[in-house]
């Protein structure tokens, strides 16, 4: 069943089946070919109980959110904020473009989506100040891979519903690794800039007056993610409900920057559905996946393989963490992790690790993936917003920050407290 | 023509999409609404039911949409390295694929409202919901969802045959990555 599984999927993925449907024939195969007993007729009652399971239902609640707000104008004034707060670094302006996009993860589900942002309000800035485009369209690309770690992140709610993981305890041991990720991006910027000062155009400073003036132009988001984290810990919400208030309080920031309109929600909701329906199929059919893998015995099948080959624990880590680099190079973020969901997460449990402590290194595994080529979509989006240039500028401009997240990933194996210290003490 | 009727289906089905994403919206806002009542001491009752209610038949109804907006994640790392023609090939194939999985779902969800409907069962929760009154709907949505892919895949087969393969590919091709989420 393992040898059928991994070259169904790698040969239906290279066919370019979309990921979802790829997911349900391979159930729909290893039902015909592997199970005693018909699995099939439980296909529709595993749809409808997948879809209609109320925790995911955050997932609409948290793109709708991050619509909003990206339509709210709020960007630009987060990243004029930001600009007058680090700026003075060695770099400039490159920190203002992580600090933005870490912000911006703050409040937003989607890496895409946090990348996209600050592409748009940065990009013309790098051309008006002569800043080098590669560093500063690398540290957009590397900064918006956050939104899928700093809580809240979709990623992590379909992490936590196929592995029967707790959301807000994932949501929490997200919290530390996203800051030290944001942080060690900024120093390596300040090295980079340190050693070849003309990479990182003109340092400035504001007057102290200045600062304070643009912390009002952070408050709307830091009160936001307050309160969407908050409701959680305070057990005022589940992560489903907080996403509502989320919504809420877009909707007020919106309302307040005069930026609402009839065109401006329609937009936002078909925006929304797109997004939706495109996450579901593939969360359905890795359920379907999941349901018909377990049936047919793959636990058992897997402990034999995983015995014969004789790895200890650590090794088989190194195995699958380096098989989450390769697959990274090729395929895109979220049905990288829905596809190997089901069976590297019961690899993970049986050798002893903790399951919230790998859905974290998981998703830095995955943030990496979205900035290597060739496909790296964050890589794509900014190159998007940017007037001419070549493909390749971002790519090289994204290197140091790949270096960081190996680094992170390193950290993570050698310190699973770094994820795991928030969760427990707050358990 | 065959441009002309995927114009006329994606017109169909942004509308759907507006009616979900705003199902989506007024949803929040009732959660919303419930939390606030929950602190005052009260509560609207079952709000994560129709939650869950909207979730199912929203994401059914959806589906289309996505799949004529092309946002329907596919791999595309050999796609992408072929000639046009073979691209077409590759776009046909991965639509057929698409319409016989979608349309097998649909069949398979039949029984689940069938017996439904004979038992006239109900939610077993606080507000006993009628299960056809929501299992019908998203049965629907699926059957739309497969009907729309064999349309698309028709089209896209006339367009193809035609030669229009600049034309095929903004319909049933991958989108620039870009525009994905």
């Amino acid at each position: 069943m393992l040898p059928f599984i991994s070259v169904g999927l790698l040969g239906l993925l290279t066919l370019s089946i979309p990921v979802g449907i790829v997911l349900f024939l391979l159930g729909i195969g290893i039902d015909q070919f592997f199970s005693p007993f018909p699995l099939l007729r439980g296909l529709g009652s595993m749809v409808w109980s997948t879809s209609e399971n109320a925790a995911l239902i955050a997932i609409p609640f948290f793109v709708l959110l991050g619509e909003i707000l990206v339509r709210s104008g709020i960007a630009t004034r987060t990243y004029e904020a930001l600009d007058r707060w680090v700026s003075w670094l060695p770099g400039g302006l490159v920190h203002a473009n992580i600090a933005t996009a870490t912000m911006f993860s703050a409040t937003s589900g989607s890496s895409v989506a946090t990348a996209a942002t600050v592409a748009t309000v940065a990009m013309p800035q790098a051309e008006k100040l002569g800043y080098d485009q590669r560093l500063f369209s690398g540290a957009i690309a590397a900064g918006g891979t956050l939104g899928i770690m700093i809580p809240p992140s979709i990623n992590l709610i379909v992490y936590g519903f196929l592995t029967q993981t707790s959301i807000p305890q994932l949501f929490l041991a997200g919290l530390i690794p996203g800051i030290l990720l944001a942080l060690s991006f900024m120093a390596i910027v300040a090295i980079i800039c340190t050693i070849k000062p003309h990479l990182g155009g003109q340092r400035r400073t504001f007057p102290f007056t200045e600062m304070l003036k643009g912390l009002t132009a952070l408050g709307p988001i830091i009160i936001l993610f307050s309160i969407i984290i908050g409701s959680i810990y305070n057990g005022w919400a589940t992560p489903t409900e907080a996403a509502s208030v989320g919504v809420g309080g877009a909707l007020v920031i919106a309302a307040m920057f005069g930026a609402i309109s009839i065109p401006m929600i329609t937009q936002a909701v078909i925006g929304t559905v797109k997004v939706t329906s495109m996450i579901m199929l593939v969360v359905i059919g890795a359920s379907f996946l999941n349901f018909t893998l377990s049936a047919a015995g793959l636990s058992n099948e897997l402990s034999q393989f995983l015995e014969g080959l004789g790895l200890s624990p650590f090794w088989m880590l190194l195995v699958i963490v380096l098989m989450y680099i390769v697959l990274g190079f090729f395929i895109e973020t979220l049905s990288l992790m829905v596809i190997t969901i089901p069976i590297v997460v019961p690899i993970i449990i049986s050798l002893g690790f903790d399951p919230i402590w790998f859905g974290i290194l998981m998703i830095v595994l995955i943030e990496m993936a979205l900035i290597t080529p060739p496909v790296g979509l964050n890589l794509y989006v900014v190159q998007a917003a940017r007037k001419g240039g070549s493909m390749g500028d971002v790519m090289v401009g994204a290197i140091p920050f790949v270096i960081a997240m190996l680094a992170m990933v390193a950290a993570l194996i050698a310190f699973p407290d770094i994820a795991l210290f928030l969760p427990e003490t707050l358990r | 023509m065959a441009e002309r009727f995927l114009q006329r289906l994606r017109l169909i089905n942004r509308t759907v999409a507006i009616a979900v994403g705003l199902m989506f919206l007024i949803c929040a806002g009732l959660v919303l609404v419930d939390i606030v009542l929950r602190r005052l001491g009260s509560s609207l009752g079952g709000t994560d039911e129709i939650s869950g209610y909207v979730m199912a038949i929203g994401t059914a109804w959806g589906m289309a949409f996505a799949l004529l907006e092309l946002s329907h994640v596919r791999i595309d790392f050999l796609r992408s390295n072929v000639s046009t023609k073979s691209r077409a090939i590759f776009d046909l194939l991965s639509m057929f694929a698409l319409a016989a999985t979608v349309s097998i779902i649909a069949i398979q969800c039949w029984p689940v409202v069938a017996t439904t409907l004979k038992n006239g069962s109900h939610a077993n929760t606080p507000l006993e919901t009628p299960l056809a009154l929501v299992q019908l709907p998203w049965f629907a949505g699926w059957v739309w969802f497969s009907i729309m892919s064999w349309f698309t895949f028709m089209a896209g087969i006339v367009m193809v045959w035609n030669g229009q393969f600049k034309t095929s590919e903004t319909f049933i091709g991958v989108f620039p990555e870009v525009e994905k989420s």
